[in-house]
C-alpha cells in the first residue's frame, strides 16, 4: 500500500491534475472497501479454497494434508453406505419445508384478519424464533417423551396410544419434522404478513364486484401477489433444511440406527469425531453442489409461478 | 484539509481493522477461557535464556489442561501446589476447559497450541496418539524411580500403549491418573424389605443366581399392574460378553467377533432380562427417569455404575453397598464389566519434556495418588496403596470397598479405547439401539451386522491391514 502511494506520488508529477485527483479518489475508494474485502479474503475465501484442497487429500490434523486425488470422492459416492442414507434423511427432513410454509401461510392469513388480540398472537408465534435452539430442543424432548410427554398425553385423550417418538426408528424423523415446522413458523409468518399487506386492495374490490368467492380471490389474487415472498422462503428454507443439524445432535444424537443423522451431521462427525478432514471436506463440497443444483432448479421453475408486478 | 481528513480516516480505519484482527487472534488462542495461550511465548523466552545459564535456578513454566468439575478442580490445585513446593524451579499453569474438552483440545492440538501436559480420557487417547499428539515416554517410564509399573493395574496401564496402529501393546504414550472400575451397587433397604440376602462381595454371582435374585426384587407395590421396583438397572453388555468368553473384536482388532456364539448368547440373555423376565426396565420406562434417578428414588434394587458415583451416593438417605457384576458362570476373574480411566500425556511439541514428565510422574506417582485418593475421588494407580486405608477408608461407605480393587484387577478397558478411528463402534452402538427394542434374535442380528462393522473397521483404520 505504502509503495503504491509513493509510486503514485512519483507518477503524479507528470500527470494532468484532473487525472491526479481521479487517481487519488480511486485510492481512497480502495482504502474504504479494503476492510470488508480483507476480512472476506481471510475468513471466507481462504477457508473455502483450503477445504477444496483438503477434500482431495488425506488430513487428520496431525501432519500436513497429503494429496490423494479424488479418493475421498470415489469413497463417498461408491463405498460409503451412510452417505446415501444420511442424504435420504436430509431430504426426508426437508419435507418439513412445504409443510411449514403451508402452515405458516394459513396462520398468517388468520392473523391478517382484524381480530382481537392480534398482536398477542403474533408475539406468541414469533417467540420460538428468539429462543435458544438448545432450550427449545430440550423442551421438545419432553413433549415427545413416550410415557409422560405432552403429545402422547393429548393423543391418549383421543384414545390413541402414541408412539415412542424419539426412540422408534420410524417415528424419529416425523418427530423432528414436527419440531422443525414449529421452529420455523415465526419468521415465515412475519414474512407472509408483510407481503399480504402489500397486495393491492383494489384488486380484491374489483374481484368482489365481479362476484368472485373467497377461494377464487385467494387462488388468483393472494397467491400470485405473495409469490415473490413464497419463493424467497422456499429457497432460504430449503438451503437451511439441507444444512440443519444442531437440533438433531441434541434431540436424538442421530439415532436410533442413524434414522435422524442428516448429511451435515454426518460430515460433522467425520470431521470432529473421526478426525477425517479430507472425507468431511469432500462431503461438504458434495452438499454445496446439491444445494446449488436445487437452488438453480428453483430459480428456473420460479419463472413459471412467481410474479413480480 | 482533505488531506488531513483523509489521514484521520485512514488512521481510524486501520485501527478498526487491527482491532478486528486482534479480536480474532485472541478468540482463537483463548480457547481455555481466561488463561489464554499456554505460555508458548514466555517459555520460548525462558528456554533461550536457559541455554547459557545454569539450569538449576532457572524458572520454567509448563502448562496442564483438565476438564474437572469444581470439587475435582480443587483437589487438582492441591496436587499442583504440592508439586510446585517439591519442584521450586517449575511453575505450573492450569488450563481449565470444563465443557467440550475433546473438541477444544482437537483444535489446540492441530493448531500447535496444546499445553505441555494433557489430560486425556481413554476414549480420546487412541485418536490423538495416532495424530502424533503425544510424546513416546517409554524410556522415561522405565527409568523413573517413582513409577513402579509392576505395582500398577495392568488393565489401566495397557490402554495407554500404542504400537502405531492399535492400543494395548507397544510403547507408553501416557500414564493413567486413575482407574474407575464398574460394579453393582445395591440398595440394602429393598433387600431387607423383601427378605433377600445380599450379593456376595467375594466373587461374582452367576447369571442364573442373579436372575433369581432380581425376580424376588421386582415388585408391583401398589398392585396397579405396573412394576414399581425393578431388580436391576440396565445391563452394561460388554462385561456380559467377556464373562461368557466372548470378544467384541479379535485380538489383532481387525475383525468383529461379537457374532460368535458366546457374544450372541450374552446379548440374548440381556435382551431376555428386559423383555422376557422383565426384571430390568425397558426404554420407555427409562425415558421418564434414567437409571441413576431410579436408583436414588428407591425404584431399583441394584444398578451398574462406576466408582465415580461413590461421592454422590454417600449423600443418599438409604444404606447401600457394592458387589461384583454377575458373571456367566462360576469364576474368579472378575472380567464382568469395563473400567474407565483418564490419563496424562505429554505434548509431542513441548519445549520442556523433562519438566512435563516430572509433573506426570508426580500425578501418577505416590504423592499425587495419595492426595487424590484421600479426597475420595478415585482408586489409586498402585495395587499396594489400594490395600491400605488411604483407599479403603473404613467407616465410610461402601462397606466392601475391596470390591473395587478386585474389579480394577479384572476389568478391561471399554471398546472405545481399541482403535484410533471409532466409526466401527458407532455403527455397532447405533445398530444395538434398534436391537434392544426389536424382535430379532441376537445371533441373526449380529450376523447381519458383522459385514457392516468389519467394513467400518477397515475404512477407518486402513493402517491395520497393511
Amino acid at each position: 500500500m505504502i509503495n503504491s502511494t509513493s509510486a503514485g506520488a512519483a507518477k503524479a508529477l507528470s500527470i494532468k491534475p484532473t487525472k491526479k485527483r481521479f487517481k487519488k479518489q480511486m485510492l481512497w475508494g480502495y482504502l474504504f472497501v479494503a476492510p470488508p474485502f480483507i476480512g472476506m479474503a481471510i475468513f471466507l475465501l481462504y477457508p473455502l479454497l483450503s477445504s477444496l484442497y483438503i477434500s482431495f487429500s488425506k488430513y487428520d490434523f496431525s501432519t500436513s494434508p497429503q494429496f490423494i486425488g479424488a479418493d475421498n470422492y470415489t469413497r463417498m459416492l461408491f463405498h460409503d453406505p451412510l452417505i446415501w442414507k444420511t442424504l435420504g434423511n436430509t431430504f426426508y427432513a426437508a419435507l418439513g419445508v412445504p409443510i411449514g410454509m403451508a402452515v405458516s401461510l394459513f396462520i398468517a392469513l388468520l392473523l391478517n384478519q382484524k381480530i382481537k388480540g392480534r398482536n398477542f398472537f403474533r408475539l406468541m408465534f414469533f417467540l420460538p424464533t428468539i429462543c435458544s435452539v438448545v432450550a427449545i430442543t430440550l423442551m421438545w424432548q419432553w413433549i415427545f417423551n413416550s410415557d409422560y410427554g405432552l403429545l402422547n398425553y393429548f393423543l391418549s385423550l383421543l384414545h390413541i396410544q402414541g408412539p415412542a417418538w424419539l426412540t422408534d426408528e420410524h417415528w424419529s424423523m416425523p418427530a423432528m419434522i414436527i419440531q422443525g415446522v414449529w421452529g420455523g413458523l415465526g419468521v415465515n409468518i412475519i414474512l407472509y404478513l408483510s407481503s399480504l399487506g402489500n397486495v393491492p386492495t383494489q384488486l380484491y374490490e374489483a374481484a368482489k364486484v365481479d362476484g368472485a368467492g373467497a377461494w377464487v380471490r385467494f387462488r388468483h389474487i393472494t397467491l400470485p401477489g405473495i409469490s415473490p415472498i413464497t419463493f424467497f422462503i422456499l429457497v432460504t428454507s430449503l438451503i437451511g433444511a439441507l444444512q440443519d443439524f444442531t437440533r438433531f445432535i441434541i434431540m436424538t444424537a442421530g439415532g436410533p440406527n442413524y434414522s435422524t443423522t442428516t448429511i451435515v451431521y454426518y460430515l460433522y462427525s467425520q470431521a470432529f469425531q473421526y478426525s477425517d478432514m479430507g472425507f468431511a471436506s469432500a462431503i461438504a463440497w458434495f452438499v454445496a453442489f446439491i444445494i446449488m443444483i436445487i437452488t438453480l432448479i428453483n430459480f428456473v421453475a420460479s419463472r413459471k409461478w412467481v410474479h413480480y408486478n | 484539509m482533505i488531506k488531513k481528513k483523509g489521514w484521520i480516516t485512514l488512521a481510524s480505519l486501520s485501527l478498526v481493522l487491527s482491532s478486528m484482527l486482534a479480536a480474532c487472534g485472541s478468540n482463537n488462542s483463548a480457547n481455555g477461557g481466561d488463561t489464554g495461550t499456554p505460555g508458548a511465548a514466555s517459555t520460548a523466552a525462558a528456554t533461550t535464556a536457559a541455554t547459557d545459564s545454569a539450569k538449576s535456578n532457572e524458572k520454567v513454566e509448563i502448562s496442564i489442561s483438565t476438564w474437572g468439575a469444581s470439587d475435582e478442580l480443587a483437589v487438582f490445585k492441591e496436587v499442583l501446589k504440592g508439586f510446585e513446593a517439591a519442584n521450586p524451579n517449575i511453575k505450573v499453569k492450569l488450563l481449565h476447559i470444563p465443557n467440550d474438552y475433546p473438541t477444544k483440545m482437537n483444535t489446540m492440538i492441530s493448531g500447535g497450541t496444546a499445553p505441555d501436559v494433557l489430560f486425556v480420557s481413554d476414549g480420546d487417547f487412541p485418536r490423538w496418539v495416532k495424530q502424533g499428539a503425544f510424546l513416546d515416554i517409554q524410556d522415561r517410564v522405565e527409568k523413573s524411580d517413582k513409577i513402579d509399573v509392576n505395582d500398577m493395574w495392568e488393565t489401566g496401564l495397557n490402554r495407554y500403549k500404542f504400537d502405531g496402529n492399535k492400543t494395548g501393546t507397544g510403547d507408553f504414550y501416557a500414564l493413567p491418573k486413575d482407574i474407575g472400575p464398574t460394579v453393582m451397587y445395591y440398595n440394602k433397604e429393598i433387600f431387607d424389605k423383601y427378605g433377600v440376602s445380599y450379593p456376595s462381595a467375594d466373587k461374582p454371582m452367576t447369571w442364573d443366581e442373579a436372575l433369581a435374585m432380581w425376580q424376588k426384587l421386582t415388585v408391583d407395590t401398589n398392585n396397579d399392574g405396573k412394576t414399581d421396583i425393578y431388580g436391576s438397572g440396565p445391563i452394561w453388555w460388554e462385561g456380559y460378553v467377556w464373562s461368557n468368553g466372548g470378544k467384541i473384536l479379535s485380538d489383532d482388532r481387525k475383525e468383529f467377533t461379537l457374532n460368535q456364539p458366546e457374544g450372541a448368547e450374552a446379548l440374548q440373555h440381556i435382551y431376555d432380562l428386559t423383555n422376557k423376565y422383565k426384571v430390568v426396565p425397558d426404554a420407555r420406562v427409562l425415558q421418564s427417569m434414567n437409571d441413576g434417578q431410579m436408583f436414588e428414588a428407591g425404584k431399583l434394587a441394584t444398578i451398574t455404575a462406576g466408582r465415580w458415583m461413590v461421592p454422590t451416593y454417600r449423600k443418599l438417605k438409604f444404606d447401600w453397598d457394592v458387589a461384583p457384576i454377575p458373571a456367566a458362570k462360576e469364576q474368579n476373574e472378575w472380567n464382568t464389566g469395563w473400567s474407565g480411566s483418564v490419563g496424562f500425556g505429554i505434548n509431542a511439541k513441548t519445549k520442556h519434556p523433562d519438566e512435563a514428565f516430572k509433573l506426570v510422574e508426580y500425578f501418577a506417582g505416590t504423592e499425587g495418588q495419595t492426595k487424590m485418593t484421600e479426597l475420595g475421588f478415585q482408586i489409586p494407580n498402585f495395587k499396594s496403596m489400594s490395600n491400605t486405608d488411604v483407599f479403603l477408608q473404613k467407616g465410610q461407605k461402601p462397606e466392601h470397598a475391596e470390591v473395587f480393587i478386585n474389579a480394577a484387577k479384572g476389568e478391561g478397558p471399554g471398546m472405545w479405547t481399541y482403535l484410533p478411528n471409532g466409526k466401527w463402534s458407532d455403527t455397532l452402538n447405533q445398530a444395538l439401539g434398534t436391537y434392544w427394542k426389536g424382535t430379532q434374535s441376537a445371533q441373526d442380528f449380529l450376523n447381519d451386522l458383522k459385514p457392516k462393522v468389519d467394513a467400518a473397521i477397515k475404512q477407518g483404520n486402513p493402517e491395520l491391514f497393511k
